[in-house]
């Protein structure tokens, strides 16, 4: 193994309590499982305890959801992984649309000796799962690219330490998933959480818009402003307030009514600010205040990327594109713009066409891990939408990685284009789903796999659940398909017109669901119906609004 | 019925405690249960005759006590006993602790050790509460 | 208790676990032993398997399974599951064939861990 980093770049550096903590966490875990082996704690009682620390029961094994906090990972992080991908699991891992990682192979019984594992490299499976606060999500660029506002980690730290083993929110009536962003473009799809922050610099400190109510599955919700600027020291105490109302007024008696979107949609909107100002105004404030010297605390624990770059940098990587056409194609899908000049972003897609969107075996990670040592400070990200973010990328060495990542199978230059696509495991690992879906994405993945092809269709997202529970986040996909149980077969409905970002909408559903192989001959019309009507420079969405949801449904339902 | 005692503050209260609904009719005793979808606001004018307040949990899982708990602390200034009682597991001992309860009613054949090992477990905590400043 | 499924023509019925210290899928067979192979099933009729479904819960703990419940399954040898998600249980992730259950069925002596 690669030896550590000395400082890792991109996420808060723990310190010796935070080790300590992780330690006795896992002595906690590891008790609870000797009383459930000896009876002492029923299944029912267990269940709860092992989800908050990230273990179901699927379909044919224990899964263990690992914790990538705003997501991101240091090498010798990825490198434990993979090992622990080796030595517990069939030799992959799963990253997944909350920026996690997921092992489907997992005994119960090893799970206390890879939580330690895990600790020895500052990670955790504390709250991926289970009716808490859950794993905070952020933006991929932060801290990088180049329309960002402010770097959102340090908050999204804070709000990871605040949530952890919260006493008073540990055992709320369902989930709840918080994310942060700091980029005027909505990357974390704010609106689609219990709660969504975008943050932006204001005169005397940070300002956080903040969201509530959104979120998919059964109960697809766009979230709803409740403040526009909540200030930094008041960030807390207003989680706190919003969390309080909905611990005691979240439905309880029904499950698929316990989230705090059915409670804000109830009471309505004003109804609910007024229970949270009510709350904010009999608060111990002094108690619930982020002063900045707790911030200072905070940020003095990241360390920054050194971005030092040849001043020719970006005429090397000009030159490098010019030279090769193949590896310019994959610049022009697979980067994104970095505030230094000299540097880039490089986007991973782990979409190969045809493989299992979000799976990377044990060698790749290893691999993966020490190309970011060479290119990225030793930084990767997970992205909510199942790929890897090197961050920090000399423009004159864009070409070497390029090629490292070739060697590992992972160039495909498709990111944001039709054969992206995300996907939930569905029903071949997932004890919820009533379908399939990776079959699908893969047969979707190879019919589209064509680079020109997919250059030609431009950006266009498809996301595929296998289940009304929207791992997924079929919703928000230009094009989203969804399993359906249709009398013991796996049949697929399809939907149009979804949109995670600033303009979010959920997608309609286009009518009676399809076989599997009718389904991808469906999209394939919809998709050529696109490219033979669309106007110069149309989008997908901008097509759709033009020429209605019912011209597409046309074209879908045309020969079946 | 043996308790826990969870803040080691004081000597805990062996009155038995009566339903809200009902005490308020006759305001006998000190000691009154509460399930957990009543708000505690209620309570207020009645505070300062109270000693012990029970609040239920029907499951382990239904944590609206908790947020009870800690209403009746920080809004309410409320300093009697604060005791949980019914379907309760030795994993939630500093939760209840961190809200403001004092003691747990524990259930038939708990084992103690494992409630006393749950409080001891952890050195530090990440948050704030109103009731535990860190 | 939830009403048991109603084997069709040709069908029976077999009893499945996932096993508590691995969560490996399980299926009831002979002598009340938990086997990791589906050929190893007991087939039952829908009258024989609802007081065979109530011993296995209530044996559940002491032989370290959970969730057990009732499969239906064509009359052939070995029985095959009627729905896909119970194929997938019995044979393995239908996306990762070196995964396959059918390849190697006597799991319980492959090395773990």
């Amino acid at each position: 193994m690669t030896q550590p980093a000395s400082r890792s770049v991109g996420h808060y550096q723990y310190e010796e309590r935070d080790r300590t903590f992780l330690q006795e966490r896992i002595n906690e875990f590891e008790g609870q499982v000797r009383r459930r082996l000896s009876g002492e704690l029923s299944e029912e009682e267990f269940k709860p305890l092992r989800l908050m620390n990230g273990v179901y029961l699927q379909l044919h094994a224990y899964m263990l959801r690992v914790a990538i906090p705003y997501g991101v990972l240091d090498s010798r992080q990825l490198h434990r992984l993979a090992d622990i991908a080796a030595r517990y699991d069939r030799n992959y891992g799963h990253f997944t649309t909350r920026q996690n990682i997921q092992f489907n192979w997992i005994a119960l019984k090893d799970v206390p000796t890879i939580l330690r594992e895990l600790a020895e490299v500052d990670m955790h499976a504390i709250q991926t799962s289970g009716n808490c606060i859950r794993n905070v999500t952020s933006d991929e660029f932060a801290g990088a690219a180049k329309d960002e506002l402010m770097d959102p980690r340090i908050h999204a730290e804070i709000v990871r330490q605040w949530s952890t083993l919260h006493p008073e929110f540990t055992f709320l009536p369902r989930k709840f998933k918080i994310a942060i962003s700091g980029s005027p473009e909505d990357r974390v799809a704010a609106r689609f959480h219990d709660i969504g922050l975008l943050a932006r610099p204001g005169e005397n400190g940070p300002l956080f818009r903040l969201f509530v109510g959104g979120g998919l599955g059964r109960t697809p919700v766009v979230g709803q402003e409740l403040f526009d600027s909540v200030k930094e020291e008041d960030l807390i105490a207003t989680l706190e307030a919003v969390l309080r109302v909905y611990n005691a007024f979240g439905r309880r008696d029904n499950l698929y009514k316990a989230r705090i979107k059915i409670l804000v949609q109830t009471i309505g909107l004003e109804a609910f600010r007024k229970a949270v100002e009510e709350e904010l105004a009999r608060m111990d404030r002094a108690a619930y205040r982020l002063t900045s010297e707790h911030v200072a605390q905070i940020r003095a624990r990241f360390a920054l990327p050194d971005l030092k770059a040849p001043a020719d940098a970006a005429d090397v990587l000009e030159q490098h594109k010019k030279a090769d056409p193949v590896f310019a194609r994959w610049v022009a899908s697979n980067t994104h713009p970095h505030q230094d000049e000299g540097h880039i972003c490089a986007v991973i897609s782990l979409k190969t066409p045809g493989a299992i969107p979000g799976d990377v075996t044990a060698e790749q990670m290893h691999g993966l891990a020490d190309l970011s040592e060479r290119h990225s400070f030793g930084e990767v990200r997970v992205t909510h939408l199942q790929n890897l973010v090197f961050g920090h990328v000399r423009k004159d060495q864009l070409h070497e990685l390029w090629q490292g990542l070739k060697a590992l199978g992972l160039a495909a230059p498709n990111v944001g284009l039709i054969s992206d696509i995300v996907s939930c495991p569905g029903l071949d690992y997932c004890n919820l789903a009533n379908a399939r879906s990776l079959p699908l994405a893969q047969k979707l993945g190879a019919r589209f796999g064509d680079a020109d092809l997919q250059a030609e269709i431009g950006a266009l997202s498809i996301h595929m659940s296998g289940c009304i529970n929207a791992c997924g986040h079929h919703h928000v996909g230009n094009i989203g398909l969804l399993g359906v149980d249709k009398r013991g077969a796996e049949t697929y409905q399809i939907l149009l017109g979804g949109d995670a970002g600033e303009n979010a909408a959920i997608g309609g559903i286009l009518g009676p669901s399809f076989a599997e192989d009718e389904a991808v001959d469906a999209v394939a019309r919809i998709v050529e119906f696109y490219l033979g009507q669309r106007q110069k420079g149309e989008t997908f969405a901008a097509m759709l609004k033009r020429c209605g949801l019912k011209a597409f449904k046309e074209v879908a339902y045309e020969t079946v | 019925m043996k308790l826990f005692d969870l803040s080691g503050r004081k000597p805990l209260e062996a009155a038995s405690p009566v339903p809200f609904a009902e005490w308020k009719e006759t305001r006998q005793g000190t000691a009154i249960s509460l399930a957990p979808d009543v708000e505690v606001e209620e309570l207020r004018s009645h505070l300062g005759s109270l000693t012990l307040i029970v609040l239920e949990f029907p499951v382990f899982r239904d944590g609206r006590a908790f947020t009870q708990a800690r209403s009746l602390r920080e809004y309410e200034g409320y300093e009697g006993e604060i005791r949980a009682s019914g379907h309760l597991l030795p994993d939630q001992a500093i939760h209840f602790r961190r809200c403001g309860f004092d003691s747990v009613v524990l259930p038939d054949g708990a084992n103690v050790k494992d409630w006393e090992d749950q409080l001891g477990r952890y050195q530090f905590y990440y948050q704030n509460t109103a009731v535990s400043p860190v | 208790m939830k009403r048991l499924s109603r084997p069709g023509e040709g069908e029976i019925l077999l009893l499945t676990a996932s096993r508590l210290l691995d969560g490996r899928i399980v299926w009831l067979g002979e002598g009340d032993h938990w086997h990791e192979s589906i050929a190893e099933a007991v087939r039952f009729t829908y009258e024989e398997a609802g007081p065979a479904l109530e011993r296995a819960l209530a044996e559940a703990e002491q032989k370290e399974v959970v969730a057990v419940y009732e499969v239906v399954a064509r009359d052939t040898r070995p029985p095959e599951p009627v729905t896909t998600r119970e194929a997938i249980r019995a044979h393995g992730p239908s996306v990762h064939p070196d995964f396959s259950y059918d390849h190697a069925p006597v799991r319980e002596k492959e090395k773990v861990g």
